[in-house]
């Protein structure tokens, strides 16, 4: 009966949810839907957030070194297709590694600067598409395999990834003649398909966010809902039993831990497209720690929940940023909501909700005994 | 004669210079329930782990039936048909008790072979068949972490059956248990006896008579006797170890 209950309520809920993202263009000005195209890429990452942390038990606090992989990867593409970055005689070649240059350098990708041919494949955007979804997963398969396989847990794994992403950040600001540092990749190109082009300010460019925060939401829920979704939340309870049951524990770490990079590598690449930007900023670690936050608040046990506390909590922002000063009280406020989160509601919004709708669903059922009575 | 479940033969691992399985040998013939015996710090639980692969075996071997498992992952071990059960019940605690049986019955184990959402006819069989003998058909949809202390003994018993165990280790099954609890477990052993191959290590005397076709007496790492419990319960060497620990209590 309960479990029939909680079936039908997700199943409402994810349809509203579904629904309401398809039909905000009837309702959002341009200004807002490019903002909520960018804050649904946030709900992404609350899905892959809640999928390692959640499902999995792994808190990870660099997930921001995987969005920004798949940012830079689709931004070095993007640059390439900018108009500033076609020189005279044709050549493509980022306005930033000219200014940079030294004097009498070849003027080509190939070696304006040292590692620049690195940029080559990237004229072509199949390629900074494909790798924007490919690096990232395979650097978490790479990660996962060595962290898990050595059976390193809990806050070690945590300590681990918060290392490696301000190690990559460090890194990234430091191949200034790469990457442009701390200014980062601006003034790129739309992305190209087809022919067609999707300016980050149109309806098209929206849908193009909006199907993919759908697809993968319901990927990844069917992922969880699986066989395989279940034996990862054993190996979450109890690694130990897991393993004396016949499963390889690392195995579906490493397994879920990469769909979660993959997510969040995704994440990065649409962010890129609606916001026509890439900055070491992604790499920040407040960043990667208000992905934690938003999956908090949201519910980390629940894919959903996740992705509507990212869109939340941002939406949010954006309105109180407007007024000055709630604009300066903004870090606080989160930082109160997150800890009475923490300390009233440890399922978050969700487990609010299912709360509510238990009590509601009881009014019915408890109703015919009393007339029995 | 019926073939050798498990064979233990010159087992052996040491800490530190302290040797916790010294020189260990035994034979649990298929369908035996094996009680182990010996004083806190005999190396009964220590010679659990290096059969299970929790611990690394410095020494000798460890078959199940034909097969070699000495020092395998643990994961392999439990696929050749060894099962563990812990002195502290671990259950998946967040998981239904059906989820819980689901897993164990699951005859897959890789990842890419469980992307699926139903279960195969010999698994929902295997299910079923665990869910009568271990007597949990009314908690199905409880969470485990609600469960009662024995309750959750028993769910744990369900998994190693779940999981399609030859030989079952139990450390310990009745710690913590009140007498009656204890008296379903040591009927739950006897349902599963026949089927699976059990080990088992157990201070309870009482609850020892009522399941044990033989035992085995370790003492300070070493295989001090064997025999019924009648046989046991007269040995003059395993008096005298005893003794010197205040007694078979």
């Amino acid at each position: 009966m309960m479990r029939s209950n909680d079936r039908r309520l997700e199943i409402l809920a994810y349809g509203s949810f579904i629904i309401a993202v398809l039909v905000i263009p009837l309702l959002a000005d341009v200004f807002w839907l490019n903002r909520i195209a960018k804050y649904l890429v946030f709900g992404m990452l609350g899905v892959a957030v809640a999928l390692s942390w959640g499902y999995a038990g792994v808190l990870n606090l660099g997930q921001g070194l995987f969005f920004g992989m798949g940012a830079y990867m689709m931004a070095m593409s993007l640059k390439l297709q900018s108009p500033a970055s076609v020189q005279p005689d044709g050549a493509l070649l980022p306005d930033f590694m000219v200014w940079n240059a030294a004097p009498g350098a070849s003027q080509h990708l190939c070696c304006i600067s040292p590692g620049s041919w690195l940029w080559i494949p990237f004229q072509s955007q199949g390629f900074g598409i494909a790798m924007a979804l490919m690096l990232p997963m395979l650097c978490s398969f790479l990660l996962g395999s060595s962290i898990f396989r050595l059976r390193i847990s809990g806050v070690f794994v945590s300590i681990i990834t918060l290392a490696l992403v301000l190690l990559a950040r460090l890194l990234l600001i430091d191949a200034q003649p790469l990457t442009n540092g701390f200014n980062g990749l601006t003034d790129l190109g739309w992305l190209t398909i087809g022919g067609y082009e999707f300016d980050p300010y149109a309806v098209a460019t929206y849908y193009l966010v909006a199907v993919a925060v759908i697809v993968v939401l319901l990927a990844t829920r069917f992922l969880v809902a699986t066989r395989a979704g279940l034996i990862l939340q054993a190996t979450r309870d109890d690694a130990n039993r897991a393993r004396y049951l016949g499963f390889n524990v690392a195995a579906y770490q490493v397994f879920f831990f990469s769909v979660s990079g993959l997510i969040a590598g995704m994440a990065g690449m649409l962010y890129v497209i609606a916001s026509e930007f890439a900055s070491p900023t992604f790499l920040d670690l407040s960043f990667s720690i208000s992905m934690v936050i938003w999956a908090a608040v949201g519910g980390r046990n629940s894919l959903l929940g996740a992705c509507i506390g990212a869109i939340l909590i941002n939406v949010i922002e954006a309105t109180a940023s407007e007024s000055p000063m709630l604009s300066e009280a903004w870090k606080a406020i989160i930082g109160l909501i997150f800890i009475l989160v923490v300390l009233y509601l440890p399922r978050g919004l969700t487990g609010l909700a299912r709360d509510i709708a238990a009590r509601l669903g009881e009014r019915p059922a408890t109703s015919p005994k009393e007339q029995t009575q | 004669m019926t073939e050798a479940a498990l064979t233990i033969d010159g087992l052996g691992v040491s800490f530190a210079g302290f040797k916790a399985v010294d020189t260990f040998s035994m034979v649990v013939p298929q369908g035996d329930v094996r009680v182990l015996l010996g004083a806190n710090g005999a190396g009964k639980t220590t010679l659990m782990d290096l059969i299970c692969g929790k611990t690394r075996a410095s020494e000798g071997k460890v078959f199940l039936f034909d097969q070699d498992i000495t020092n395998l992952q643990e994961y392999r071990i439990a696929r050749a048909g060894l099962a563990r059960k812990f002195q502290i019940p671990s259950v998946f605690r967040e998981l239904t008790v059906r989820e819980n049986l689901t897993i164990a019955c699951t005859a897959m184990h890789g990842v890419m072979g469980n992307m699926r959402l139903t279960s195969t006819a010999q698994e929902q069989d295997r299910f079923d068949q665990v869910v009568e003998t271990v007597g949990v058909g009314a908690s199905l949809d409880r969470i485990a972490g609600a469960l009662s202390h024995g309750e959750t003994q028993w769910l744990e018993l369900g998994l190693l059956m779940g999981q399609g165990a030859r030989v079952i280790l139990l450390d310990e099954p009745t710690a913590g248990m009140t007498h009656a609890e204890t008296m379903k477990t040591a009927a739950l052993i006897r349902r599963m006896q026949g089927t699976h191959t059990l080990l088992v290590v157990e201070h309870d005397m009482a609850f020892v008579r009522e399941i044990a076709t033989r035992i085995t007496v370790m003492h300070l790492g070493r295989f001090l006797a064997e025999g019924t419990v009648a046989q046991i319960e007269q040995n003059q060497q395993v008096r005298d170890a005893y003794l010197g620990n205040g007694g078979i209590r």
